[in-house]
């Protein structure tokens, strides 16, 4: 089995889980799993797996109780895209100036971060959103 | 263990440091088990010989099992030799105390190699895949990708991801880890010093500098080499010495204990 159709559309993946840290295992062996069925190279794949591990961490400590992580991976021919979200009280975007975002800024070719604020019926309820890409690395194959 | 062998019979005639210990051990057998003195000679006779559990345990540091992790389980291992050691039987405490301490940490090393069971095939898959892939990284100037593993090593893409898989079930240290010549760390030396530089720029630095201080040395150097020298973990792991897949496994281990640190570190 290869990730993405062979029309070479690309294929999403989707996973819903609990926003605790003990799931991180879950989510970083789906990562490692698609990078290695779309034939990454085995730095890039652990690129993308310790990428991973860092995004959600950082948003599964920002979470509200009970919240759901929602993650997406969207794998086109030399990219892996990688989108999680989580609910939050609270609205400030992870800091670009911290070292984690220095992690993901190193790991991988594009990482950003917004805040969708969605303060419905009084209650403040906020989305923050981290991406990553992850290109095929280029090099004499 | 021939090895073992060979070093008793070098301490037993040299000056091993311990010499003015020797008569306690046939004090204590003489006095009788509930006597208060008796605890003290044993208190004084495992501090007095804390620095061989010290000594054996740097001896397989550098393995991937916390340096104070080995120190722990050979004062374990040094603890049971004096319990256990019987002066009337004729062999000096070195030569009884070596081998059971020895032991008490190859145990730990085994034992904490595989965190699950992992069917022998799979870690013999690991293996040849992490030789494999020190060789084409070699060849490639990069890391290879699972189909060049499978074409290498005359297996299908499907055996790889599963000897790939296997390697994450790896606890912090792997079986080609213990295999492995320890790393020099002179070798690393060098780059000592620089994450203080390097890190100055980032706002958490205050709140991070204690704990990648408190990082064993090779858990830094991987760190600064990979985050501030943008080495890949397969350069990190050709010029330290060990696999890719270990350099793997300790930066996650890195970056989840700088993670749990920072955020014990907030007020709340």
């Amino acid at each position: 089995m290869s990730v993405g159709s062979g029309d070479g559309r690309p294929e999403e993946v989707e996973l819903k889980i609990g926003a605790e840290l003990t799931n991180l295992p879950i989510i970083r062996s789906l990562a490692s799993s698609i990078a290695m069925r779309a034939d990454y190279d085995l730095d890039s794949i652990a690129d993308l797996k310790l990428a991973v591990d860092e995004a959600c961490s950082t948003l599964i400590t920002r979470a509200d109780v009970n919240a759901t992580l929602h993650c997406s991976f969207t794998v086109s021919k030399d990219e892996i895209r990688f989108l999680v979200k989580i609910r939050s009280t609270s609205d400030v975007v992870p800091s670009s100036d911290s070292f984690g975002w220095r992690v993901l800024t190193t790991l991988t070719d594009h990482a950003n971060s917004w805040v969708e604020r969605n303060g419905q019926g009084g209650q403040p309820e906020h989305l923050v959103h981290i991406e990553l890409a992850k290109r095929r690395a280029e090099g004499p194959a | 263990m021939t090895n073992t062998q060979s070093s008793q019979t070098g301490n037993r005639n040299s000056d091993t440091g311990y010499e003015h210990l020797a008569p306690m051990f046939a004090e204590m057998a003489k006095l009788q088990q509930d006597d208060p003195r008796r605890g003290e000679i044993r208190n004084e006779l495992v501090t007095g010989h804390l620095p061989l559990a010290e000594h054996i345990a740097a001896r397989f540091s550098n393995r991937g099992v916390p340096r104070e992790d080995l120190v722990q389980v050979a004062t374990l291992g040094l603890i049971n030799a004096v319990d256990r050691f019987q002066p009337d039987r004729g062999t000096d405490f070195l030569s009884f105390a070596v081998p059971t301490v020895m032991g008490e940490v190859r145990r730990h090393f085994r034992d904490a190699s595989w965190s699950m069971h992992v069917p022998r095939r799979l870690k013999e898959l690991n293996l040849a895949i992490n030789s494999a892939s020190a060789e084409l990284s070699q060849r490639l100037g990069r890391a290879p990708t699972p189909s060049e593993l499978a074409k290498h090593l005359n297996l299908s893409q499907e055996q790889v991801y599963e000897g790939l898989e296997a390697g994450n079930a790896y606890h912090s240290m792997s079986l080609d880890e213990a295999l492995s010549p320890s790393a020099d760390s002179d070798s690393l030396g060098e780059t000592l010093g620089e994450p203080d530089q390097a890190l100055a720029g980032v706002e958490d630095y205050e709140s991070l500098r204690p704990l990648i201080e408190r990082l064993p040395e090779r858990e830094r150097q991987i760190l600064t080499l990979r985050f501030f020298r943008h080495m890949t973990q397969t350069q990190i792991a050709e010029r330290i010495g060990i696999s890719q897949m270990h350099v793997s496994r300790l930066l996650a281990r890195t970056l989840e204990t700088l993670r749990q640190g920072m955020l014990g570190d907030e007020p709340d």
